[in-house]
């Protein structure tokens, strides 16, 4: 799997600019979401004092997360399920299809998971000769454009009604009305449920795990997770370990934000609790129940400044935050989780130096952080993957003799302010009347960006006519500054020519 | 190594500093009536509710829903009200879970409505709650485009806090919290409802 | 509450270097709110640029000296909202493996304030209406609004002064610029910018508002493009309060 370098994410980025499509559906999408979100959270008494409780359930339920799995695993096998582990994505899906040989299965109906979005199950599967079929809408339509998710909640936001009506036209052989969204919806249902009758197996992720019952909950608005749940014979379950909780009681607190954080639903329309297979006297829902505890790179951040991250419930929050996962959309994050949990998550359990470009897709606006309902710091973990760039080396020797020596001259008040005076002389050819830098695009690290100038007296200069009392100390330059300005300059030159790492 | 020992030892190797759990939290919702706010948050989401002052009265409205709907093939599970369903309505063809003969699956999936009772109804935001059970079947009210639930205001609580703190040991191999019809906004954020679940999901809200 | 009627100015660096009439207006109107000014001409950088890409250590050393220059003042005014933030949240924790230092830039932390704050909370300072005051946006600067929580004082400051405060859609969106990031990804920075002067246009204002210097120069760069007129806080309320 490639990862997400400067040069990749600018093109992708560029490509997602340019497409005034794409850039409506996201604009419009992710501002339905964020003012449903608002209202939704608005109606909740103490919801402050509610996200509060939940970020300490979680950073709780992390610190002693081997406890907890193990009582999951307990529970789980006493209500009847069968309890695998997987250390990394692979063997995840290698324990799947294993399962799924031993079935004899043709076909699975998958309810949408992003635990199986990380681990590219659909592939393995396909691989294995088995065919996946998607059933939750957003996760059917990118599956039949061949595209990865481009929102954890909505799949497929940035798809147009024509564009899925096309997908859709394609798949059932005749043409379909791009304006009936009914209609589209219907033959959806109509294509889709009788895969739900003949899958072999139904395969799903997990909003949540609570220990104390060893149930898996799944949350979904089209009834998808239940009927991938109840329809076939067997239901394999993929589970990342950071979605344990211990108890129904924090459960509850879970949910509660989870939909309400998601698309500002108070609850979800099915919320579905599963513990165990059918009861032998139960007379539907699945025969056998697996459950795949993944690890996939999450306990080598438990203990540490990341483990934080894995509070997440993968709500989408942050994304219909991130004024710029709005700007560059979804694919641009080169995975299935894309804006800043994407950006945080994505280097910590694929790699920082193959996805270097992530920890800087951010303004560091605070807008994610904001809105999270387990309050993930993601600035503070977008800034300390930026520091371990750096002491990684990952960021280029050119780049750290650039901050390094602005850095030093930033400390050297008064050749600082010398050598920002040489800079008004030297500019002068270069300032336009709105005292802009004049300079080519092609020349401007800014692109399209003007740059300022230096004004014609720095604050320190005015100062001097300011001040109500006199300060001795007047500025004296000695050639020794001059050396060190054409040094700087150097500097300077460089950082404007080529300091973007590319 | 197992992949088991092998996760948990990593886990455990962190070092990591147990954390005491905040106590339970509890319910900070007060309804001055519950059954008010389940018929006012229920069509919020385009869920119907249907208040009516006793059983008899559900049984009414049933009728009346039943010929609207011309439903034909009802699929009944065993939480409700005891009663012969197939007497009462005998030009309709019913599957009573648990007790008729026949594919529940078959009959599920070409049935009009799926009628069910409930284990509790939650005010707050309009849900009610069903379990899987020897006569209380997934695909009853799952697969017909209708479902209709028969709920006594006497299982209403105020939220999804109560009903947590209200559990019982025992779980079923499935329980499902329903808060309206099967709906989607995958196409352009476009409400469709009817999607996979039932198109119209209907209470009837009974007093005793 | 600081009792001392004396601050020292902290310009920053952009103001110092880039728009220094943003300082010569914060002068004038810490004055007017009856403050004597003073300015440690010492003073240089935050270091905000390097912790914000990820040059931990160089940010460190200029917290230590700017710590060192500003420590014994009894309170010290930014017209700028990120470099408040800086020393207010980001010293602290910078310094956190340091207990001395962490004591200094607590200490430091605490008698920090960023322009309107400072007017409004600590010198009580109340401008005088004017009559044909113009009518305004205001843009939140994302630092300033969410790590150090101002957003109410700025806004105060322009009505009491009798600006007609238009709000646009979403103020506390962020306008692109986050620094380096600006620089890194240009294109997207810039497409965030234009985003932020659409909906600063759509207002129909005279004028938009900012309180941060940085946000002011990202705007500025791509204001040839809608018209809009951006301006600094304290130009504006300098200008009113004549």
């Amino acid at each position: 799997m490639s990862g997400v370098t400067f040069k990749q994410f600018k093109f992708d980025a560029h490509k997602a600019i340019a497409d005034p499509v794409l850039q409506g559906a996201v604009d419009g999408a992710t501002r339905t979401f964020r003012t449903a979100r608002a209202a939704a959270l608005a109606d909740v008494p103490d919801v402050d004092e509610l996200r509060d409780h939940f970020k300490a359930i979680r950073s709780a339920t992390l610190s002693r997360l081997a406890d907890h799995l193990e009582t999951f695993e307990r529970q789980a096998a006493a209500a009847g399920a069968h309890v695998h582990w997987a250390q990394d994505g692979a063997a995840a899906n290698r324990i799947v299809v294993e399962i799924a040989r031993q079935h004899g299965a043709q076909m699975v109906v998958k309810s949408k998971s992003m635990a199986t979005e990380e681990t590219h199950l659909n592939k393995a599967l396909i691989e294995a000769g088995i065919t996946p079929v998607e059933t939750d809408l957003g996760e059917w339509i990118i599956q039949l454009a061949g595209e990865p998710p481009s929102h954890i909640v909505g799949p497929a936001l940035h798809k147009t009604r024509q564009q899925v009506a096309e997908l859709f036209s394609r798949e059932v052989g005749r043409p379909l009305d791009p304006d009936d969204i009914p209609a589209l919806t219907a033959e959806a249902r109509r294509v889709l449920r009788e895969k739900f009758l003949t899958a072999d197996i139904g395969i799903s992720g997990a909003n949540l795990a609570v220990a104390e019952t060893g149930s898996i909950v799944l949350v979904t608005n089209e009834g998808n997770g239940r009927l991938v749940t109840s329809a076939p014979p067997a239901h394999i379950a993929v589970v990342g370990i950071e979605k344990i909780c211990p108890t129904w009681d924090d459960a509850a607190v879970w949910l509660s934000l989870l939909g309400r954080s998601a698309t500002g639903q108070p609850l979800s329309i099915y919320t579905n609790t599963i513990t165990g297979p059918a009861r032998a006297a139960d007379l539907d829902g699945p025969r056998e129940m697996h459950i795949i505890l993944m690890d996939n790179g999450r306990s080598g951040l438990i203990g540490t400044g990341y483990e934080e991250v894995l509070q997440c419930i993968r709500c989408g929050a942050c994304l219909n935050a991130c004024p710029v996962y709005q700007e560059v959309g979804g694919h641009s994050y080169g995975n299935a989780y894309s804006g800043p949990i994407g950006a945080v998550l994505i280097p910590l359990l694929f790699g920082l130096e193959s996805n270097e470009a992530l920890p800087h897709a951010s303004s560091l606006c605070g807008a994610c952080l904001e809105v999270c309902p387990a309050r993930i710091d993601l600035p503070r973990m977008l800034l300390d993957l930026r520091a371990d760039e750096v002491d990684q080396h990952i960021l280029s020797r050119e780049e750290h003799l650039i901050e390094s020596g602005i850095a030093w001259l930033l400390g050297q008040r008064r050749l600082f302010n010398f050598l920002a005076d040489m800079g008004r002389i030297f500019q002068k050819p270069l300032v336009d009347q709105d005292r802009l830098l004049a300079v080519p695009p092609e020349f401007n690290p800014a692109g399209e960006r003007r740059l300022p100038t230096l004004a014609e007296r720095s604050f320190h200069d005015l100062w001097n006519n300011l001040r109500e009392e006199d300060d001795p100390a007047a500025p004296v330059y000695g050639w020794l500054h001059l050396a060190a300005v054409v040094l700087a300059l150097l500097f300077i030159l460089r950082l404007l020519k080529g300091g973007k790492t590319s | 190594m197992t992949a088991r020992d092998d996760i948990l030892n990593k886990l455990r190797s962190r070092g990591r500093v147990p954390e005491t759990p905040p106590p339970v939290w509890q319910s900070r919702r007060r309804f001055e009536s519950l059954a008010a706010r389940f018929a006012e948050s229920l069509p919020k989401v385009k869920g119907e509710v249907i208040r009516v002052e006793s059983p008899d009265g559900a049984l009414e409205t049933l009728d009346t829903l039943f010929n609207d709907l011309g439903a034909q093939r009802i699929v009944a599970n065993g939480d409700l009200p005891t009663l012969d369903w197939a007497a009462r309505w005998p030009d309709r063809e019913w599957h009573l879970v648990g007790q008729s003969d026949g594919d529940l699956r078959a009959f599920c999936a070409a049935a009009d409505v799926g009628l069910s009772g409930a284990e509790a109804a939650l005010a707050e935001t309009g849900s009610i709650v069903v379990a899987a059970g020897p006569t209380k079947s997934r695909l009853a009210t799952l697969l017909p485009p209708v479902h209709i639930a028969l709920v006594p205001e006497s299982i209403l609580m105020p939220d999804i806090f109560t009903w947590t703190a209200a559990r019982r040991n025992e779980t079923p191999a499935n329980i499902a919290i329903i808060s309206g019809p099967s709906k989607t906004g995958d196409i352009e954020q476009v409400l469709a409802v009817g999607v996979h679940g039932p198109r119209r999901f209907i209470v009837i809200l009974y007093g005793e | 509450m600081i009792d001392s009627k004396r601050v020292a100015l902290k310009v920053t660096c952009m103001v110092d270097q880039v728009m220094p009439e943003v300082g010569v207006a914060t002068v004038k109107l810490l004055r007017r709110a009856g403050y004597k000014v003073e300015f440690p001409v010492d003073q240089t950088c935050c270091g905000q640029p390097f912790n914000n890409s990820g040059f931990r250590s160089r940010a460190v050393q200029l917290a230590q000296r700017t710590i060192e220059i500003f420590e014994d003042y009894a309170a010290v005014v930014l017209p700028g909202g990120s470099c408040a933030a800086m020393m207010r949240k980001e010293y602290p924790h910078l310094l956190a493996a340091w207990p001395v230092w962490y004591e200094r830039a607590q200490a430091l932390a605490a008698k920090t304030f960023e322009l309107s704050e400072f007017l409004v909370n600590q010198a009580a300072w109340q401008p005088q209406a004017v009559p044909d005051a113009p009518r305004v946006t205001y843009h939140d600067s994302c630092h300033m609004n969410r790590l150090i929580g101002i957003s109410a004082e700025p806004r105060a400051l322009l009505t009491a002064a009798g600006c007609t405060l238009v709000e646009m859609d979403e103020p506390g969106r962020c306008c692109g610029f986050g620094g380096v990031f600006s620089i890194r990804l240009p294109e997207v920075s810039n497409v965030m910018t234009e985003e932020k002067l659409r909906r600063a246009a759509a207002t129909e204002t005279d004028l938009l508002v900012a309180s941060d210097p940085g946000c002011l120069m990202q705007m500025r760069g791509l204001v040839h493009k809608t018209g809009v007129r951006v301006e600094h806080l304290a130009i504006v309320l300098e200008e009113l309060t004549r």
